[in-house]
C-alpha cells in the first residue's frame, strides 16, 4: 500500500452513524477501511441502504464522519472540496435550465472567478470532449438524458481535479444509453487519467470500468469484499463478451450473494 | 399558426353566442336596464363616451400600477427575508391562506381615516397590501424549492449560501415571480377599483360605476364595468408578455 498522502482517497477506520444514541439510531457505516490509488477506478456496489452513496458523501464533505479518518489527494475533505480537488456527479444532471449548455459547464469556473473568456475557452474544449460542440447555445431541456449526462460529466472535469466522484450517474438512463455513456467515461478517463469512485447498482457496469469493485452490504453498512477486475486499461464492446468479463461478473455477483442472499438480491442480480 | 388558432376560435365564437343570447332574452322578454340592460345599450355608452371611458380607467389604473408595484417591491423583500427564516417551506401555505382570509378592502374606511381622503394614498395602500401576499408566497416558494441535487452541486462546489442565492434560488424563483405577478396584476385592478366604492376623488372607475348606478343610469354604470374588465386584461396580458420576454428557459412548462 502506498502513502496515504500519494493516494487519491483514503478512509481508515469510518463510521457514520445517523442519530447516535437517539432511538432512531442508524449505522450507515461500520468501520469503512477503503485507498483509491490515484488514476484508479474504483466503483461502490451493493444494495440500497449499504452506505455506498453515504461513503461517497463523507468523500465529498457534503457530510461528516462520526469516527474514522479520510484523506482526499492527501488533505481532509473539507480542504479538498474548498481547493476542488473533486468533480461531482449525480444521478440527476442537475442541469439550471436558465443557462445554456456551455454556462452550465462554466459554473464551477465562474464560482472560481476565471475570467470570461477563459471560461469560454476551457468550456467548449469539454464539450468537445463529450462531443456535445453542436449543442453549446442549446438549453438544457431540449437534450435527451444521456446528453444532460454528459454535460453534467463537463461540468465537473471543469477545474481539472484529479478525482471524480460519480453517484450512479448512468442510473436514471435507458440501456442502451448507457452502454454508450460507459464507453464515453472509460474514453474520458483515458484522456484525462482521473482517479474515479463510481457508485452504482449495476453488476456489469461496475465490472466493465473498474479497475476494483468494492462490495457492501447493509445493516449496518460496510464493505464486505474487494472483488479485483483483470481486464486490463484497454476495454471496448468485445470485452462485454468475453470469459475475464463473465467471471468477473460472476465473482462480484457471489460476493453480493455471500453476504446478502435471498431472493431479493438473486432479482436484483437477475436485472441485469 | 393553426394551432393556435385552434384556441382562439373557441373562446370568440362561446363569447358572441352569449352576447347574442343575452341580447335576446333582453329583448324578447322586454327586460328593464336595472336588471340587465342589453349589450347593444353598453356598448351605446362604452362607445358614445370613449375619452370619458379611457380617462376614467386610466385614472384608476394609475393607482392600480403604484400599488402594484410597491406591493410588489414589498412582497419580494419580504420573500428574501422569509427565505432565510423559514425552515420548513410546509410554513408558508397555512401562512398565505391565513393572511388571505384578512379583508383588506374593509380596511379602506379606516385608510380614508388615516390618510387624506382626497388623496389616491389610501387606495394605492390598499392594493399594495393585497399585492404584497401572492408576490410573498410565490417569490418564498421559488427561493425555498431548489432540487436538493442543485444544492448539493453548489455545495460540492464550495458555493457560499450567498453565492447560492443568487446562482441558483434567484433564477429558480423568477418563473414563481411571474405566476405571483399573473395573480397580482389582475388583482391590483379589482382592488383600485373598490377601494374607490369608499369615498374620497370621484374619477376613478370604482366611483363611476356606484354613481352611474345610483343615477339610473345602467347602461353608462355596465359600460364602465366593460372598461374595468378591459384594464384588468391589460394588466395581465402585459405581465405575460413580461413573462416571455424575460424567462425564455421556462418555455417548454409554461400552460398560458
Amino acid at each position: 500500500m502506498t502513502d496515504a498522502t500519494q493516494a487519491a482517497v483514503h478512509a481508515e477506520g469510518i463510521w457514520k452513524i445517523f442519530n447516535e444514541g437517539q432511538p432512531g439510531e442508524v449505522t450507515a457505516l461500520q468501520d469503512v477501511n477503503l485507498e483509491v490509488q490515484t488514476g484508479e477506478f474504483v466503483s461502490l456496489i451493493g444494495p440500497s441502504g449499504c452506505g455506498k452513496s453515504t461513503l461517497l458523501r463523507v468523500t465529498a464533505d457534503l457530510t461528516e464522519a462520526t469516527r474514522g479518518t479520510m484523506t482526499v489527494a492527501g488533505v481532509t475533505p473539507h480542504q479538498a472540496r474548498q481547493k476542488q480537488l473533486y468533480g461531482m456527479a449525480f444521478q440527476q444532471a442537475a442541469l439550471f435550465d436558465w443557462r445554456t449548455v456551455r454556462r452550465n459547464v462554466e459554473l464551477p469556473l465562474e464560482l472560481m472567478g476565471w475570467s470570461k473568456d477563459k471560461r469560454r475557452a476551457r468550456a467548449l474544449e469539454l464539450l468537445e470532449m463529450v462531443q456535445l460542440s453542436d449543442f453549446a447555445d442549446h438549453r438544457p431541456w431540449q437534450l435527451s438524458g444521456g446528453m444532460q449526462q454528459r454535460v453534467a460529466i463537463a461540468r465537473s472535469l471543469a477545474v481539472d481535479p484529479p478525482l471524480l466522484l460519480m453517484d450512479e450517474p448512468f442510473g436514471a438512463l435507458d440501456e442502451m444509453t448507457r452502454e454508450r455513456m460507459q464507453n464515453e467515461l472509460l474514453r474520458i478517463r483515458r484522456e484525462t487519467g482521473k482517479s474515479i469512485v463510481f457508485v452504482t447498482h449495476s453488476i456489469p457496469e461496475a465490472v466493465y470500468l473498474s479497475d476494483r469493485v468494492v462490495v457492501m452490504s447493509p445493516r449496518p453498512g460496510r464493505i464486505t469484499d474487494i472483488v479485483p477486475v483483470p481486464l486490463g486499461a484497454e476495454r471496448d464492446e468485445d470485452t462485454r463478451e468475453s470469459d475475464d468479463f463473465f467471471h468477473a461478473v460472476t465473482a462480484v455477483r457471489e460476493a453480493l450473494r455471500g453476504h446478502v442472499g435471498g431472493a431479493e438480491n438473486r432479482a436484483r442480480v437477475g436485472e441485469v | 399558426m393553426t394551432d393556435r388558432l385552434k384556441f382562439i376560435w373557441p373562446p370568440i365564437i362561446i363569447g358572441v353566442l352569449v352576447l347574442a343570447a343575452w341580447q335576446a332574452i333582453v329583448v324578447v322578454q322586454d327586460i328593464q336596464p336595472y336588471l340587465l340592460p342589453a349589450p347593444s345599450l353598453i356598448a351605446e355608452n362604452f362607445f358614445g363616451d370613449i375619452s370619458l371611458m379611457w380617462s376614467t380607467a386610466i385614472y384608476t389604473a394609475i393607482t392600480a400600477f403604484l400599488g402594484l408595484v410597491l406591493g410588489t417591491i414589498a412582497g419580494v423583500l419580504m420573500a428574501f427575508l422569509a427565505q432565510r427564516l423559514i425552515v420548513v417551506n410546509n410554513l408558508i401555505t397555512p401562512l398565505a391562506a391565513g393572511l388571505a382570509a384578512v379583508p383588506i378592502i374593509a380596511l379602506t374606511p379606516i385608510l380614508n381615516n388615516m390618510f387624506s381622503i382626497t388623496s389616491r394614498t389610501p387606495r394605492v395602500l390598499v392594493t399594495m397590501i393585497i399585492v404584497f401576499f401572492p408576490m410573498l408566497v410565490n417569490v418564498t416558494r421559488g427561493l425555498v424549492q431548489v432540487q436538493p441535487v442543485q444544492l448539493e452541486l453548489m455545495r460540492s462546489m464550495n458555493a457560499a449560501p450567498r453565492t447560492i442565492l443568487r446562482v441558483l434560488r434567484v433564477p429558480n424563483a423568477i418563473p414563481f415571480f411571474f405566476t405571483g405577478l399573473k395573480i397580482a396584476a389582475p388583482l391590483s385592478v379589482i382592488a383600485a377599483l373598490v377601494a374607490e366604492y369608499f369615498g374620497g376623488p370621484q374619477e376613478g372607475l370604482g366611483s363611476r360605476i356606484a354613481s352611474s348606478a345610483a343615477n339610473t343610469a345602467y347602461g353608462r354604470a355596465w359600460a364602465y364595468v366593460v372598461a374595468a374588465i378591459i384594464t384588468g386584461l391589460v394588466f395581465y396580458l402585459v405581465t405575460v408578455a413580461l413573462e416571455r420576454w424575460t424567462t425564455p428557459w421556462a418555455d417548454r412548462t409554461r400552460s398560458t
